[in-house]
């Protein structure tokens, strides 16, 4: 049980920000009004999708200066599940924005490079799609996945705060400063943030386990 | 005299109408305390899908103890 | 001293071998006018706002089209030539100060030949000018090393346009609106931040490609 500590943190930080989320007060704020507790379960799945490629962008590095296989493998998965979580994060802020910004799909900054950040790790499948070779493959997709990350944070990062955007904490104006939490949310927003990154890891940690028994498997077989 | 009821009419107007312009929130739910419903039911779907993580993580481990 | 020997001596062959049979300048030069032909035939006359995006897309996709062969036009047999005559990193930079001139050339032709056809009027020219160059070196550089990706798997047209798109649009974003703002006439300090940013963004990419490229190398 000692192993799993993290596992025991991230569902019980979950299970207390559904909870806290919809019973601690909120601030009173026109437009948002109750909606506002969405900040609990939304924004998350952001951080969890970055966390993850992140994770992903370590190991592609780990990859090309070791050539171990598994490293490429816990890249993909990476990749796997935060593309899961991207699109869970897109699917939820479309809901909340039809109703608090009037439609699905405002023409909003932070949206269009959440959306592009996605086709971009898409494009990283499809790439290892089209190699057989399994050597080729690992290598060259860990090339593109370097490539392409760097672009990924200043599009998530950098882009948004050029532009205006409904989003808080952007139009010139980063920072978590500004964002409409009082230290009621703080103390339900942290965990929350702190929660589904840890089940985001740990579901990439199980889809990594296994895709090591099915490689040692195929080895077998083969 | 006329003038001077008519703006206090407004005002008194303008102050109800600024007091009614209060932002709404989920007051009634919460107060007939139907919203413990809802923390029940979402508090049972995520313990749901946390159990069934570590019943996959289990099975993954007597997986790879097999091997 | 030895990688800009190596680099120069690369870039001379390049424009000597592009020189001999002129086949992608014309085939690039005969696109861009036929698209931007197409267009005027389709569109007639445009709003600025309609202007300024259909030059960028046709940029996008004539440079598309172009830098795809910088990687697959090589034969297997010369690719093993330069692996024994240069280091990769002379190779990379050799196709992108190569790709650049190629696409800040068709650029100035294609915006030539666009501005005679298509009535607009640009409120501050040498910005837009500026912003044209800017936008001929962003795609260079990226798509020369997603070029090379896509050359190693497997020389396919469309995975190009899939690896490149997502790269390029935070860059073309960017590049669309300094040319607006040109095209409006705004205040030059308005579009220091946007060329800060697109020169940072060109940076990291060639940096990255420096590092990258030797692993995609070795086979």
């Amino acid at each position: 049980m000692h192993k799993n500590w993290w596992k025991i943190l991230g569902a019980v930080c979950v299970l207390y920000t559904v909870i806290g989320g919809l019973l601690i007060q909120v601030p009173t704020l026109p437009i948002l009004h109750e909606s506002i507790r969405n900040l609990y379960f939304h924004v998350p799945m952001w951080f969890s999708m970055i966390v993850l490629f992140t994770v992903a962008f370590i190991n592609s590095i780990k990859y090309l200066s070791s050539g171990n296989e598994n490293d490429d493998l816990m890249a993909v998965e990476s990749v796997n599940t935060g593309i899961i979580f991207g699109f869970i994060g897109l699917a939820s802020g479309m809901i909340w924005a039809n109703f608090t910004w009037g439609a699905p799909w405002p023409n909003d900054p932070k949206l269009n490079s959440a959306a592009i950040a996605t086709l971009m790790y898409l494009a990283y499948i499809v790439l290892r799609g089209s190699i057989e070779e399994e050597q080729k493959r690992a290598k060259i997709s860990a090339v593109y996945n370097i490539f392409s990350y760097p672009v990924m944070v200043v599009l998530i990062f950098v882009l948004p705060r050029l532009t205006d955007s409904l989003h808080p904490g952007n139009g010139g104006n980063p920072g978590f400063g500004t964002y409409d939490l009082d230290n009621h949310m703080r103390m339900v927003f942290y965990p929350a943030v702190l929660g589904w990154i840890l089940i985001g890891i740990w579901i990439m940690s199980m889809r990594y386990r296994i895709r090591l028994i099915e490689n040692k498997r195929n080895h077998i077989h083969s | 005299m006329k003038k001077l009821v008519s703006l206090f009419c407004l005002f008194i107007i303008s102050v109800t109408a600024f007091a009614q312009d209060k932002v709404e929130m989920a007051d009634e739910l919460r107060s007939s305390g139907k919203i413990y419903v809802v923390v029940a039911v979402m508090l049972l779907l995520f313990t749901a899908f946390i159990v069934y993580l570590f019943t996959i993580d289990k099975r993954i481990k007597k997986i790879e103890k097999e091997k | 001293m030895v990688l800009y020997k190596q680099v120069v001596t690369l870039l001379k062959k390049e424009i000597l071998l592009e020189w001999r049979s002129k086949y992608a300048l014309n085939g690039i030069l005969l696109y861009v006018i036929s698209t931007v032909f197409v267009c005027y035939l389709s569109f007639k006359t445009t709003p600025p706002l309609v202007w300024n995006a259909l030059f960028w897309i046709i940029m996008l996709f004539a440079a598309i089209n172009a830098i795809a062969k910088s990687f697959i036009q090589e034969s297997k047999g010369r690719l093993l030539y330069y692996y024994q005559i240069a280091s990769p990193q002379a190779i990379i930079i050799a196709k992108i100060i190569y790709n650049i001139l190629l696409m800040i050339l068709m650029a100035v032709i294609a915006l030539i030949f666009y501005s005679i056809v298509f009535q607009n009027v640009v409120g501050d020219e040498l910005l837009y000018f500026v912003a044209v160059v800017l936008g001929a070196i962003s795609f260079s550089t990226v798509f020369t090393m997603i070029s090379a990706i896509a050359s190693k798997a497997g020389n396919n047209s469309t995975l190009m346009a899939i690896l490149s798109f997502p790269v390029i649009i935070p860059l073309l974003m960017l590049i669309i609106k300094l040319s607006k703002n040109a095209m409006d006439g705004l205040d030059r300090s308005v579009s220091i931040r946007e060329i800060c940013v697109l020169g940072l963004i060109n940076l990291i990419v060639i940096a990255t490609s420096l590092i990258l490229f030797p692993y995609l190398w070795r086979d």
